[in-house]
């Protein structure tokens, strides 16, 4: 617990450090933040590309916003009631207009959720899936109805999984081949000026935004697809922000030691590192020889080595991220220490010897590459051979989620809730669809479980729940855990006001240039 | 030689050139076609993105894009899209491949031109160079230049000269096409991109200028023995004349194939250079498309590259004979 503890003061220090930056928020000047690769349009509601979400977060707006803490706030909505069987949600909107000065209404929310996002937005779906209707009783009042409880829902209607686009422009339209999308038109802090492919996206401040203005006068994204070239750009100033997603680690210290550069480090969005084990696989299929495997891996020393000490070793099935989906008592880093001998013990246990295993990764991350040169040593000193398989992206994703693999290392993300990221992992799934179970793992009590805390909005019940699936997944191991991520971002020392939010992409309305 | 004559062979030697080129573009279309799609990896995951899809989507997806359809079916509606002078449609930009391609061409012909041009010059100067003291202690230097450029990847290189130049000497941009800070107008704009230009031309020239110093060499070494130069010489021409208006004009030949030679050479280059430096060019959209499995656009510019090989290496050809006048077709 000590351990989370200091994460967890850690992530607050962050937190509250650019609160103190110097001197008075000055309005004017131009930042220029780093997408590593183009958008290739800029509708961040028929996509959930990051370099699109990435501008869309400052030129769209969405009915809530998640602060630091991912805390839901209000955005569009002024307020939500939600009835007392967490079926329907109620939101009342502000006085908001588009950029072309149309006002915001619900029946722009009704038509975004029902046109653009339900079909085409990767995340939203989840959430679209689980509502019964959406309505537009007045244009203040956007109703939501569910079908049954879904506690992340909240979560799910943020800028970059609900961003608001203007029906007058997309009804009667392809939302896919809209022209807008290459000229997007939305009711965020900033609004669209100019687009060059392969070079920039200028935005500017929208003066008529509903909330308080933004402080800078234009914001430029650049793109740098070369991750070294990025560092370069934030040292010779031709660039003021890199978040962590771009930053190449090996670079953090000499940004360190730039005096003009400010270096952050933290938790942002949770992100946690696994190791997928094949559960069909004849002897991974033995819990025993799962245990074994996570005995044997020595994760401070990925941490340390393979990751520039930018990660925590993790202690549960559902990281460090959310403080109510973690039991101290079925912690993994006690119950499964660095012990090749137990390890050892466990294979003869399981009448495991001479075993060869696949360990398939995305040969495109680098920190991967590392971690399995580590791991295959691990697994040696117990018996266990690796056969690493660095291989490109999208045949990794065909392989793993097809089945095809022994081990691989992955990496998932929850914004806001568990269930959205991380119970996909856990719950019983067919092969074939990517980015859920990838293990082949099914337990009935666990898919109950999760079923029922991802319906509850009370995170003191959903708690409860966490910790007896914990127990389960602590004991069955059907992945390995091996670190949450610590995010980064470098940016020009005298940019102010960044990091407000869950999401590094999101609150630029904030940041102004000081001294 | 009948200047008439001669021209006329040449325009009909051009065109029969041209016309066989034809079938060979077809080939390159299908080998292109068949080596792209039989890569292991599907364009449909790169194109719905990281989330769990349900499988109808991406059946939809799948359906939408055209790649539901069985390989010669994909292969015989690409070529007929082809000959009627249609690239496709982007997968991942949803735009046509041709508007994509055009947009970014201007950029990267700007890059290579200008290329081509200085690693030739400064390539011929540095082996006219070695070749009038050899084995002196400028032409080692030159060999031992033409040997490191020969041997340093451009992508490497491309990185060492933005550490010396742009983040230590603070000399010039890291990367980028031109100042995003500042708007420059008229002359001021023209100034800022050629210093843009500097780096990423001198990363992607090193290699080229190398091979062009040996040849240069070697070719004017040999020449300069001939019987014709002697004979020069003792009709009292100055050496400067002997050497550059009868020495090289004879020793341009294996320059010039060489500049078609390694036109394909500077192209895939490009692709590495442009994206160390962030230059927003074909080479750069060739590197995305292969990630992002955009094959339309892959395929579009692997096209584009195939054709413009087999077009410099005709003019490769015709300038033979522009150079020496006994070559004939």
């Amino acid at each position: 617990m000590s351990r989370l503890l200091v994460v967890l003061a850690c992530l607050a220090a962050f937190v509250a450090a650019p609160a103190l930056a110097q001197g008075t928020p000055t309005p004017g000047g131009t930042a220029i933040v780093v997408l590593g690769s183009d958008p290739e349009h800029l509708n961040a509601g028929i996509s959930t590309g990051y370099p699109i979400g990435a501008v869309g977060a400052s030129l769209y707006s969405a009915l809530v916003y998640q602060d630091a803490d991912g805390v839901v706030h209000g955005e569009l909505a002024e307020g939500w009631t939600v009835s007392d069987d967490n079926l329907v949600y109620t939101f009342t909107l502000r006085d908001a207009t588009f950029h072309d000065g149309a006002p915001v209404t619900a029946a722009d929310v009704v038509h975004t959720m029902e046109s653009i996002l339900g079909p085409n937005h990767g995340r939203f779906q989840r959430a679209f899936n689980e509502m019964a209707s959406i309505e537009a009783p007045d244009a203040r009042t956007v109703v939501i109805t569910l079908n049954r409880p879904y506690a992340p829902l909240l979560g799910l209607l943020t800028v970059f999984d609900a961003p608001i686009l203007p029906k007058h422009l997309y009804e009667g339209t392809d939302p896919l081949a809209n022209p807008v999308n290459d000229a997007p038109v939305g009711s965020g802090p900033f609004r669209f000026v100019e687009w060059v492919r392969g070079e920039r996206v200028v935005l500017e401040r929208f003066d008529d935004y509903f909330l308080e203005n933004a402080l800078l006068d234009r914001l430029i994204y650049r793109v740098v697809p070369q991750d070294v070239a990025r560092s370069t750009a934030i040292e010779v100033g031709e660039a003021d922000l890199v978040w962590g997603f771009y930053m190449p680690t090996s670079d953090l210290a000499r940004l360190e030691a730039n005096p003009d550069v400010a270096v952050w480090k933290g938790l942002t969005i949770p992100s946690l590192y696994f190791m997928f084990v094949n559960n069909e696989h004849p002897q991974l299929g033995d819990a025993r020889v799962r245990q074994a495997i996570m005995h044997a891996i020595d994760r401070e020393q990925i941490v340390e080595q393979a990751q520039g000490g930018l990660g925590e070793v993790a202690g549960g099935p559902f990281g460090a991220g959310f403080r109510y989906a973690y039991s101290e008592a079925t912690d993994y880093r006690s119950l499964y220490p660095h012990d090749p001998e137990r390890a050892r013990e466990l294979l003869a246990e399981a009448g495991v010897s001479d075993l060869t295993l696949r360990f398939v990764y995305d040969s495109a991350r680098g920190a991967f590459a590392a971690a399995a040169e580590i791991m295959r040593d691990n697994l040696r000193q117990v018996g266990i051979t690796l056969d690493v398989q660095p291989v490109e992206r999208s045949v990794m994703v065909e392989r793993v989620y097809g089945r095809d693999y022994d081990l691989t290392l992955q990496s998932f993300t929850s914004s806001g809730d568990p269930a959205i990221g991380y119970h996909r992992i856990y719950l019983t799934a067919a092969p074939g669809t990517n980015f859920v179970n990838a293990t082949g793992y099914s337990n009935a009590d666990v898919d109950r479980i999760l079923t029922e805390a991802a319906g509850l909005a009370d995170q003191d019940a959903r708690a409860a729940l966490y910790a007896e699936a914990m127990a389960i997944l602590a004991e069955d191991l059907p992945t390995l855990p091996i670190f949450d991520e610590l995010s980064t971002q470098a940016s020009t020392a005298n940019l102010n006001g960044l990091l407000q939010r869950l999401d590094q992409r999101d609150g630029l309305e904030f940041a102004w240039f000081g001294n | 030689m009948s200047g008439a004559r001669g021209s006329k062979a040449l325009g009909a030697y051009a065109l029969e050139r041209l016309l066989n080129a034809v079938p060979l573009v077809l080939g390159v279309i299908v080998v292109n076609f068949l080596l792209v799609s039989l890569a292991p990896g599907d364009p449909v995951t790169a194109l719905i993105g990281e989330y769990p899809a349900p499988p109808d989507y991406v059946e939809r997806v799948r359906a939408q894009y055209g790649l539901d359809a069985a390989l010669p079916e994909r292969l015989l509606r690409y070529l007929g899209s082809v000959v009627r002078g249609d690239l496709g449609f982007s997968f991942a930009n949803r735009q046509p491949v041709a508007t994509l391609v055009i947009e970014r061409l201007g950029r990267t012909l700007l890059l290579m031109l200008t290329t081509v041009v200085f690693a030739t010059a400064v390539g011929i100067v540095l082996g006219v160079w070695a070749a009038r003291r050899p084995h002196s202690a400028v032409d080692r230097g030159a060999t031992g230049f033409a040997l490191a450029g020969y041997s340093i990847p451009e992508f490497w290189l491309g990185q060492i000269l933005i550490l010396i130049f742009a983040v230590g000497l603070g000399w010039l941009p890291a990367g980028g096409f031109r100042s995003i800070r500042a708007d420059y107008a008229g002359w001021a704009a023209v100034v800022d991109q050629a210093r843009h230009m500097v780096l990423p031309m001198l990363a992607l020239s090193f290699r080229y200028m190398a091979i062009t110093t040996r040849l240069t060499r070697a070719s004017l070494l040999e020449v300069m023995n001939a019987d014709y130069i002697l004979a020069s010489r003792a009709r009292g021409l100055s050496e400067r004349r002997v050497l550059w208006e009868h020495g090289l004009r004879a020793a341009a030949l294996p320059i010039i194939t060489v500049i078609g030679y390694n036109f394909g050479f500077i192209v895939a280059g490009s692709a590495l250079v442009e994206t160390v430096f962030g230059w927003p060019g074909v080479g750069r959209l060739m590197y995305d498309s292969i990630f992002t499995r955009d094959y339309p656009v892959l395929l579009g510019i692997l096209l584009l590259v195939s054709v413009s090989v087999i077009l410099v290496n005709l003019l490769t050809d015709v300038a033979y004979a522009l150079f020496d006048p006994r070559v004939r077709y």
